[in-house]
């Protein structure tokens, strides 16, 4: 008789016994399944998460070190301006998921053929230039006439929007490839009956000589912050209400501030990375550019929002691993006991097989099949076990049940470590008595 | 012509006792031998010297003139000899067909039934059967290894009378018919009887005689003037 079906037979029959192995093994592989699903979930958050706390770096003019001279419009600084080509050079380091430059201004903007709305407030259309004759501004909150534009590369990656403040709620991002688009308030197009695909015609100075450009509206964005919240959500130093915000391309702000010296240039830039981990390493990538004076630029890192997110990430992640660990340890004592009382109460068996010439190996052999074919049984209802069990368990962790899946690289993983972790448990648990001479164990059992 | 030989066998205890000493005993195919003596005597370590479940710490036990340590032990429990314990010790999960079928390749049920086990009995736990029963099933086994040699351990220690009578009378068929060497551990003065060769231990040292009523005829197995 070989020992397969030795090992099989002792299965079958001693039901009991393989019963509470079976129910131990399926636990714990359902337990450490749901673990590994959790963790994985937490990686996955993890990841998201740097990649959606907008880390990014800042790269501005270094006013210290340049010069200042003054212009018509004051004083102002001679140091370089940031070029589009650095722009383009720096947004191709890896790791760079996208970029925003603006230029600020307060153009006034027009709407023509609109019929002006009953509740624009009273004020003096009188005093336009000849130009504006027969247009009218766009009704804003009933005390500016004005909007507070950033002219955009790329608004997607506008602080405003990666904050959160502001919210694209219809149309597109301004992108390098639109060359005169706008995004507005949705109250404001509302009130003025404007719609996506409408233009709208800006202008610095209604009254000087600066040029008129004409932009198409391209998005609404609606405002999300909570203006209560100070801290976060309303920018003080502008003293702007936030739906006199807008964004246009930087192309059409460069043409619209084309009289205003430096004021048609770019001062400063972001560049948000995909990994928030990965930020100094960009940043460092970034100051080796060799064709940047970097004595004439500074980079600052944002990654505030990860830095202050990333410790109790990493304290949960650090509790999942210990769990699993501990999960792990404990049940393979638990295993290794009851096959080294297994093993103990079939020493007399042991002595029996030795004694009819079965060799050692052939009889630990036998005892390794015997817990294989329980595993084999054990596992595979694990995996459909943990399925169910693994969302529910990734609740108690603060995740979201469907976002806790077991994947089959999971049951590899543990099928393998798991068969390699038994084999090992019935090899330690066999050594006492193995070690003895088969003589030794039948006197023993006597 | 002997197919086990004991050759100057001695055997100590943890290094200190000394339970055999200086053994001479050659053991042929056909006969019946019966290891006699008192408890703790060594009669059985002698028996597991033999039969290579343990090591002698002198001497050599010799299976067809070949040293047993050196072709090996579990070669020479799983080809040579075959044991009979008197606690029967069969696996509790095998019925004894297939206790019988653990080292052989012969179909069980004709050796138990010629035993006198019947076929449901065959098929029974071997827990459920009757100590008589299960010390036929152990020689059983050792019958269907076909080793030509059969160690037996005070198979009948645990048997009432008549049931002891029967095993003595199969071990005897095996030794004569059957063409075995089969040599057995016993206090049973019965069963000795039956033997064709008889060894007495005693203060770790054997004499052989050819009947239980004879006188030594040598000591250390050595055969006398």
């Amino acid at each position: 008789m070989n020992l397969g079906i030795r090992a099989f037979l002792y299965t079958a029959r001693k039901w009991k016994k393989s019963l509470l192995l079976f129910c131990l093994l399926l636990s714990i592989t359902t337990l450490v399944l749901s673990g590994l699903a959790i963790a994985d979930a937490q990686e996955k958050q993890t990841e998201e998460m740097r990649g959606t706390t907008g880390a990014s770096f800042t790269v501005e003019r270094n006013l210290s070190t340049g010069g200042w001279t003054s212009g018509t419009y004051g004083s102002y600084s001679t140091q370089e301006f940031i070029t589009d080509e650095m722009l383009q050079e720096i947004s191709s380091i890896d790791g760079i998921s996208g970029y925003d430059a603006s230029i600020v201004s307060m153009p006034t903007l027009y709407q023509d053929q609109k019929v002006q709305s009953t509740s624009c407030p009273v004020h003096s259309f009188c005093d336009w230039n000849s130009e504006q004759q027969g247009k009218e501004k766009l009704i804003t909150n009933g005390k500016v006439h004005d909007f507070y534009t950033y002219g955009s590369v790329n608004t997607e990656y506008n602080d405003l929007f990666v904050s959160g403040r502001f919210k694209l709620v219809e149309g597109s991002h301004i992108t390098e490839d639109v060359a005169n688009g706008l995004i507005i308030n949705r109250e404001r197009a509302e009130v003025n009956d404007l719609e996506i695909g409408d233009t709208l015609e800006g202008r610095i100075d209604p009254y000087g000589e600066d040029p008129v450009i004409e932009m198409e509206i391209i998005g609404f964005f609606d405002i999300v912050a909570d203006k209560d919240d100070e801290a976060n959500m309303l920018d003080d130093s502008t003293m702007w209400d936030y739906t006199d915000y807008a964004f246009c391309s930087i192309n059409a702000m460069k043409e619209m501030a084309v009289n205003y010296e430096d004021g048609s240039k770019i001062r400063e830039a972001d560049f948000y990375v995909s990994d928030a981990v990965e930020l100094n390493n960009v940043i460092e990538e970034v100051k080796n550019i060799s064709s940047i004076n970097w004595n004439n630029f500074i980079i600052t890192a944002n990654d505030e929002v990860y830095q202050n997110i990333s410790s109790s990430l990493s304290d949960t992640e650090t509790l999942i691993t210990t769990l699993i660990v501990v999960i792990t340890v404990v049940s393979m004592v638990l295993i290794i006991l009851i096959l080294s009382m297994s093993t103990r109460s079939r020493k007399r068996e042991t002595g029996i097989l030795l004694a009819v010439g079965i060799a050692k190996p052939a009889v630990i052999l036998q005892y390794v099949l015997e817990t294989l074919l329980i595993a084999v049984v054990a596992f595979p209802l694990a995996y459909l076990s943990s399925k169910q069990v693994a969302g529910v368990l990734g609740t108690l962790f603060g995740k979201a049940s469907e976002s806790v899946i077991v994947q089959p690289e999971h049951f590899v993983l543990v099928a393998v470590g798991g068969g390699i972790l038994l084999i090992t448990a019935v090899l330690i648990s066999s050594i006492s008595a193995m070690r003895l001479k088969p003589r030794q164990i039948l006197s023993q059992m006597e | 012509m002997s197919i086990m030989e004991v050759k100057n066998v001695g055997y100590t205890y943890d290094n200190r006792r000394k339970v055999l000493r200086g053994i001479n005993v050659q053991m042929e195919q056909g006969k019946l031998y019966a290891i006699l003596g008192p408890s703790g005597c060594g009669k059985t370590t002698l028996l597991s010297l033999i039969g290579g479940l343990d090591s002698p710490t002198s001497g050599q036990i010799l299976f067809e003139d070949q040293d047993i340590a050196k072709t090996g032990l579990s070669d020479h429990r799983k080809n040579h000899v075959s044991f009979i314990f008197q606690a029967y010790n069969l696996i509790d999960y095998l019925n004894p067909k297939e206790n019988v079928a653990l080292t052989s390749k012969l179909p069980p049920l004709p050796i138990l039934e010629r035993l006198g086990l019947t076929k449901e009995e065959a098929k029974r736990n071997v827990l459920k059967l009757s100590g008589g029963q299960q010390q036929r099933v152990a020689i059983a086994r050792a019958l269907a290894s076909e080793a030509p040699v059969i160690l037996a351990d005070e198979p009948t220690g645990n048997l009432d009378e008549d049931t002891a009578r029967d095993i003595t009378e199969i071990l005897k068929e095996s030794a004569h018919k059957m063409n075995k060497c089969v040599v057995v551990v016993t206090h049973s003065n019965e069963l000795a009887k039956q033997a064709d060769v008889i060894c007495r231990l005693k203060r770790g040292e054997l004499q052989v005689l050819d009947r239980i009523s004879d006188t030594p005829k040598a000591r250390n197995g050595r055969r006398g003037r």
